[in-house]
């Protein structure tokens, strides 16, 4: 008698089907041999598996590629540069095109006072004072 | 098969980090070298992901994994706790002088681990490439470069193996 011995692993993981498998089947139950072997392969099949899953420490798997870093500092440089072309082409095209105004302390205060007061940890009194100081000497 | 193909190598790492290192692991029960192949793993999949051709990714990945670990394992100039692959035709269930040597390397005092350890490697990686990582019998015939009759021969006599030790 021929034991398909071979086929019981394969059967357990469920990699055999067709004609494979109704004959394993078969001989399975009328064979007390290989049905025993089946019953430990299957224990040993679930020791196995039954093992814990074991954590990568940190830092192994790094949290961004360090490819990726330099690409993203050229990035800015090259963002940065962009903005500052745009920045001087709109500059030299205002000076072009409109002809220098008056400067008012009015203006000034209210450009000034505009500015500060997007920022609520500066107050006019924190401003003012030490102009007024360099303003005396 | 799973053929989906992660996107980027973060994605890769992610993903399969934790894999590759529970595969490492328990074919050499020693986490610095299993830590160690995770790096070069990923090294690898990281240059190679370029030319990657869709296929199963699982196969591409455990062949890059399996082939790190055996140019490691070279490189180093040490052998595993059981004989290499071109050795595995001499080896004998009942051979077991090597299990003290194995043994002095285990860290935990696993059953299962320490029998895994002595069993000869071609067993050993399709049986935890089958019940660790969990690959089909198709994926580890790609990873291993075998044909599919004999990851079902490995994977039946890694774990009779296993039941001798382990009984």
């Amino acid at each position: 008698m021929t034991h398909p011995n071979e086929l019981l692993s394969a059967y357990l993981d469920g990699e055999l089907h067709g004609t494979e498998l109704s004959g394993l089947l078969e001989h399975l139950s009328g064979c007390g041999k290989c049905s025993a072997e089946l019953n430990d392969i299957q224990q040993v099949r679930a020791a196995v598996r039954s093992l814990p899953v074991l954590e990568l420490a940190e830092g192994i798997v790094p949290e961004a590629d360090p490819v990726v870093v330099p690409l993203r500092r050229n990035r800015g440089v090259w963002v940065g540069a962009a903005a500052a072309a745009i920045a001087l082409v709109v500059t030299v095209a205002a000076l072009a095109t409109t002809p220098p105004a008056p400067v008012s302390v009015d203006d000034l205060s209210s450009r000034f006072g505009a500015r500060v007061s997007l920022d609520p940890a500066f107050s006019p009194a924190k401003v003012v004072v030490p102009e007024l100081e360099l303003a005396g000497e | 098969m799973v053929e989906s193909v992660p996107l980027t190598w973060e994605e890769v790492a992610r993903v399969y980090g934790r894999k590759i290192y529970n595969f490492a692991y328990r074919l050499t029960g020693n986490p610095d070298d299993a830590h160690d192949l995770v790096q070069e793993v990923l090294l690898r999949v990281r240059k190679g992901l370029a030319n990657y051709q869709p296929g199963s990714f699982e196969g591409w990945l455990w062949r890059i994994t399996r082939n790190a670990f055996l140019d490691d394992i070279r490189k180093k100039k040490r052998r595993p706790t059981a004989p290499l692959p071109d050795e595995v035709d001499r080896w004998e269930l009942a051979s077991t002088e090597s299990a003290d040597a194995a043994y002095a390397r285990i860290s935990l005092g696993d059953d299962i681990q320490k029998a895994l350890l002595d069993v000869p490697f071609e067993f050993r990686e399709a049986v935890v490439l089958c019940d660790i990582v969990g690959l089909s019998y198709e994926e580890i015939s790609l990873a291993v470069a075998v044909p599919i009759g004999t990851v079902r021969s490995r994977i039946h006599r890694g774990r009779k193996i296993l039941r001798e030790m382990l009984s």
